[in-house]
């Protein structure tokens, strides 16, 4: 046979096949059992002509085997364009869930807390006068023991007004060092408003150990401050009086708007109140058997709700409450 | 607290900016909540444009009756025409004016205007227009001894700021502008005035009739007396450092005791002599059922723990708190007893707390007030008494209980150094200490002032004033850490899988009240005094606080409502204190199947064993037929129709229940290398056979080679016969050490056949 001009045969047949199917057919003309090559290959007697016919079955098989998979592409490609969509249309709906503004925020401090090596108490919130208000340096006459700020159960048991009586009850079970944060509700007698809740969320914090100082304090607050509301902030202390701690003092952090040049929010001042702190009073160590000479202690109590609003700019603390999926799924 | 600026001054020559000031007070010494402004503003010129006018003519304004037309000598060549619609003068008044182009508090200017055809070339002031009080009835009439065209500001305190402060109630020395200027005078170095007040001549020796009952309740009692006192309206600059402290101007003899409480501290109060009977004063405790009708007009219900000042026959006055109406000050007042008292601070304040009355004078006792003060007060309001109101002062008492001496404290300066983080040199702790008034021995024994007794007791709080002035240098650090292990505890750890958990399945958390109007559990406890009745109870189920967020999220049409919340509930008992386990509740769109799903779901995250679902029919909340108790943990179920429109399923677990079961470290087990038999199998059985029941009874014949058994399709029709149904399982054989054979499988399934027969009459369909 003529290889040569079986060969270009099988080009130009090739070259003019545009579908699969005539790539089929070409393959069963050429190459098939009853073709002109496989005929003569079975009649091939010497290896030189044995050689010849073979090369030219695999010249002819990768030819065809390319012209198929050139047809492929090409199909594929038609195929895929009749295939257009609307990519601006949704996707498949997926219900998404959301924590709750106030759960993020407390998860986030808990987390600073973490990183430092404090342990998280989940404090009780029907408490007793002796560690809401004993335990807490705060004298028989001290206004938060009456009836019209507090909400009372009876003489001796009330809604705890801050949560800090976790703190007597820690101390109290062990020994120093104590490095403790403790979030939850905490209850006064308030109507709601804007930014008043009979139920609102607090964490406090406390460290009791050796050589235990202010400084400690303001590093602490500091970090969490930056942690909050960015690396650019700033903290400074004011001295305020609250029973619990001696020397007291309320942070203020350099406001997270205008860094410090003024602004609404922090009422053109530069700085926004967070809360309060202090070193805590020897009488509060001396409560709970620890000695006020050995070790020294601050603690810091915070609005976990203040944040919401300050970071968030939640207008209305009720917003939090109310738990409208359209509040809520945007946080 | 409003301070003036100017009487600040008076004590203590600061010269810096107002603001500089409160802001440095601020960090230091005591809340500043803003700086204001009363009267004039002091612009460009402006305090100059209000002068002292003689009125030369008044009379009717020719095209006005309600009008008057004045000539005004201004100390100019010609008088001033000026229209002026009040009556309460005539010619040879004294008046304030102000000139066209003044600006008047509140921000209007004055220009030159005709008025019914007439011009008038300024304006006659009121004291409210001035902010010196209230008056409005007519215009400001000032002493005929001011010349005219004297600008107004050399005579009083046209305008100025105010510092409005918020003392702290350890502070009580700072409720006074004296207290606040030797504050100042500490912090800036200067040099503070003596205390205000000298006694005039004592012009006779009458008796004063005091007599105290209750040495404890009033340690201390200053009576004076003195007669021939003309009441009348205060001078301008009274009224003005008053309206600027935030007080009403009343008459000279009221103001002065008002005056004096700002001044230094110390709450006066005068009696109308003439109305006390037998003109003597008692300090006792009230007695039972005694009433009596206090300044603001109610009638008060007295309490035998109430201190009152009493005369011979009633109360006159509640101590420290409120004067009584019959013997108050009036008009035709001659003979005046001025009280300047002390009074022990934690009885006024629970009178004031029984009474719901606080006063600018409560708010001073309450908080404790030296009892060295009195007498310093006495004389600056005697001073004043006889200067302003003609008063001769007749008699004079001092009635002294035991008044504590001056506090000493062993002070360590490297004790401060400590607390506070910086060290600050001992010298410069004692200059600080002594500039606030301590006494500082060489030993460092330091004595309190007495008008710092209260807060100042110990070392550590004189730490403290150590440590407000140094605030801006203490530095940022961290505590030097020995030892500290904080983790989440498990319990931590497991709350916070599960609300990611939930928030996985879509649910939104949501935060609701723990006080609530009612409550299923009939033993939840009520507060005996709640805010209102709507949080009367602490709940012992969260359900509730979901359902009102659901409405909430209905009535605003919010679609897919799914919500959970994880909080305490509040379980009574035998201890003094209740129960407060930790629960998870749920509330969801697509009714018990998706709530349900929810609850395996979430057993599922924490790789707890699938728990058992029993029905449940004691849930009052949820429907009768549709709801399950989940193992030990709580329960599951459709919420009962009429506590919200449409199918909602919920559910409420127990955290600490859910910890028992929650698996925290999951074991390899091989269930990938020998592939599992899968097979339906459908069961005909009585409508009542429980689907889980036969899983369980499938499991116990078959063991761990029963990977799965899942009801997946329940049927019921005529193929299967009235009564019954046929429920489809998706049954999974495989075992974790060979491949399953097909006699394996059939082996298995044969078990699960026979006992289904066995205990439920199930039958096979082929």
């Amino acid at each position: 046979m003529d290889v040569e001009k079986l060969e270009q045969e099988a080009a130009s047949a090739l070259e003019q096949a545009d579908s699969l199917e005539q790539i089929e057919e070409l393959r069963v003309r050429f190459l098939g059992r009853s073709s002109e090559l496989k005929l003569a290959l079975r009649e091939v007697r010497d290896r030189e002509s044995g050689m010849r016919l073979n090369a030219l079955r695999q010249r002819l098989e990768a030819a065809l085997e390319e012209r198929r998979s050139d047809l492929e592409q090409v199909e594929l490609q038609h195929k895929l364009m009749a295939e257009s969509i609307d990519v601006t249309l949704p996707g498949e709906h997926f219900p998404e869930g959301h924590l709750h503004l106030i759960t993020q925020i407390r998860r986030e401090v808990e987390d600073v807390f973490l990183g430092l090596g404090y342990t998280i108490v989940d404090g009780r919130e029907v408490e007793t006068t002796h560690y809401n208000f004993d335990g807490l340096n705060m004298p028989p006459w001290h206004p938060t023991r009456s009836p019209g700020h507090s909400l009372f159960l009876n003489g001796d048991v009330l809604l705890r007004t801050e949560t800090s009586p976790s703190q007597i009850r820690v101390m109290e079970a062990q020994e120093p060092p104590v490095y403790m944060i403790s979030p939850g509700r905490v209850y006064r007698r308030d109507t709601p408003d804007a930014t008043h809740s009979p139920v609102f969320h607090q964490v406090e914090g406390l460290a009791v150990d050796r050589g235990i100082s202010l400084a400690d304090l303001k590093g602490t607050l500091l970090h969490l401050m930056r942690a909050l509301f960015g690396e650019k902030r700033e903290l400074r202390f004011r001295t305020h009086f609250f029973p619990f701690t001696e020397p007291s003092i309320e942070p203020d952090v350099s406001c997270h708007m205008c860094d410090g040049a003024g602004c609404p929010v922090c009422k053109r001042s530069g700085w926004i109140e967070m809360g309060g702190a202090g070193i805590v009073d020897p009488n509060v160590l001396e409560f709970v058997g620890y000695d006020p000479e050995e070790v020294s202690g601050f603690a810091f109590g915070l609005g976990l709700e203040r944040i919401a609003r300050l970071r968030h700019r939640v207008p209305d603390i009720r917003l939090l409450w109310e738990n409208d999926l359209r509040f809520s799924r945007q946080f | 607290m409003k301070v003036p600026y100017s009487w600040l001054r008076e004590y203590v020559p600061v010269a810096i900016a107002v603001e500089e000031l409160a802001d440095r007070l601020a960090v230091t010494s005591v809340e500043v909540e803003r700086v204001s402004w009363r009267g004039v503003a002091d612009l460009d010129g402006n305090f100059d444009r209000f002068r002292v006018g003689r009125v030369l003519e008044a009379e009717k304004h020719p095209n006005a009756d309600r009008l008057q037309l004045c000539q005004v000598d201004m100390g100019e060549p010609e008088p001033r025409q000026i229209v002026c619609g009040a009556w309460n003068f005539g010619a040879g008044a004294t008046v304030a004016v102000g000139l066209p182009g003044a600006v008047i508090p509140g921000g209007m200017k004055l220009e030159r205007v005709k008025l019914r055809g007439t011009a008038s070339d300024g304006m006659i002031m009121s004291e409210r227009e001035l902010e010196l009080g209230q008056d409005h009835s007519g215009i400001l009439l000032l002493p005929n001894d001011w010349e005219p065209g004297t600008p107004l500001a050399d005579m009083f305190a046209l305008g100025e700021p105010i510092l409005e402060l918020e003392v702290t109630g350890n502070r009580p020395d700072l409720l006074a502008v004296y207290g606040l200027a030797r504050e100042i005078a500490a912090l800036y170095r200067l040099e503070l005035a003596p205390p205000p007040g000298t006694d005039p001549e004592l012009l006779a020796d009458e008796p004063v009739q005091i007599s105290v009952e209750d040495l404890v309740g009033c340690p201390r009692y200053v009576g004076r007396l003195f007669r021939d006192v003309n009441i009348g309206p205060s001078p301008p600059w009274l009224k003005a450092r008053l309206s600027g402290a935030g007080m009403r101007p009343i008459s000279n003899v009221v103001d002065v005791t008002n005056y004096v409480m700002l001044a230094l501290g110390n709450p006066l109060h005068a009696f109308d002599l003439a109305r006390l009977t037998e003109g003597r004063i008692v300090v006792r405790r009230a007695h039972s059922g005694e009433q009596m009708r206090t300044l603001d007009g109610i009638d008060r219900k007295l309490d035998p723990r109430d201190l009152v000042i009493a005369d011979a026959s009633r109360p006159v006055a509640i101590a420290g708190i409120m004067g009584g109406e019959e013997s108050e000050v009036a008009e035709e007042s001659d003979s005046i007893l001025l009280e300047s008292a002390n009074f022990e601070r934690v009885g006024i304040l629970e009178s004031s707390e029984r009474l719901k009355l606080r006063t600018e004078g409560s708010n001073r006792w309450e908080k404790g007030v030296d009892p060295y003060l009195a007498e310093q007060a006495a004389k600056l309001a005697t001073e004043l008494m006889v200067k302003l109101s003609g008063a001769r002062w007749v008699g004079h008492v001092d009635v002294q209980g035991e008044l504590p001496a001056p506090a000493s404290i062993t002070f360590r300066p490297e004790r401060a150094d400590e607390l506070i983080g910086v060290p600050i040199p001992a010298d410069e702790q004692r200059g600080l200490l002594e500039r606030f008034g301590f006494e500082v021995a060489k030993d460092w024994t330091v004595t309190v002032p007495t008008f710092r007794t209260r807060d100042v007791t110990r070392e550590i709080d004189l730490v403290e004033e150590i440590a407000r002035v140094h605030l801006d240098e203490v530095p940022f650090t961290l505590p030097a850490r020995r030892a500290m292990w904080g983790r989440l505890t498990r319990e931590q750890r497991l709350r916070r899988r599960i609300e990611d958990a939930l928030c996985g399945l879509g649910f939104v958390e949501a935060y609701s009240y723990s006080l609530v109007d009612s409550d299923p559990d009939p033993k939840a406890i009520r507060l005996p005094d709640p805010l209102t009745a709507e949080h009367a109870f602490l709940r012992t189920t969260i359900l509730a606080g979901l359902i009102r967020s659901l409405q909430r999220n209905l009535d605003a049409g919010n679609e897919e409502v799914a919500l959970f919340e994880i909080a305490h509930v509040y379980l009574s008992g035998d201890d003094e204190l209740p129960a407060e386990p930790v629960r998870i509740a749920g509330l969801t769109w697509g009714g018990f199947a998706r709530a349900k799903g929810a609850v395996e779901a979430l057993y599922r995250a924490l790789a707890a064993p699938e728990p058992s679902f029993e029905p449940a029919r004691e849930l009052p909340f949820l429907h009768p037929l549709e709801a399950a108790r989940v193992g030990e943990t709580g329960w599951v179920g459709e919420l009962h129709p009429e506590l919200a429109p449409g199918e909602w399923g919920a559910f409420e677990l127990d955290l600490g229940a859910l910890a028992e079961v929650a698996c925290d470290v999951v074991v390899y087990e091989d269930v990938i290398s020998y592939p599992a038999v899968k097979q339906d199998l459908s069961f005909v059985v009585a409508e009542e056979v429980a689907a889980g029941s036969m899983i369980e009874a499938a499991r116990e014949v078959t063991g761990a080679e029963l990977r799965r058994m899942d009801a997946s399709d329940v049927y019921r029709g005529p193929q299967v016969g009235e009564g019954k149904k046929s429920i489809t399982f998706a049954v999974a054989f495989q075992s974790s050490e060979r491949t399953l054979s097909d006699e394996d499988a059939g082996a298995l399934r044969e078990k699960i056949v026979r006992v289904l027969g066995e205990r439920f009459g199930a039958t096979l369909r082929s």
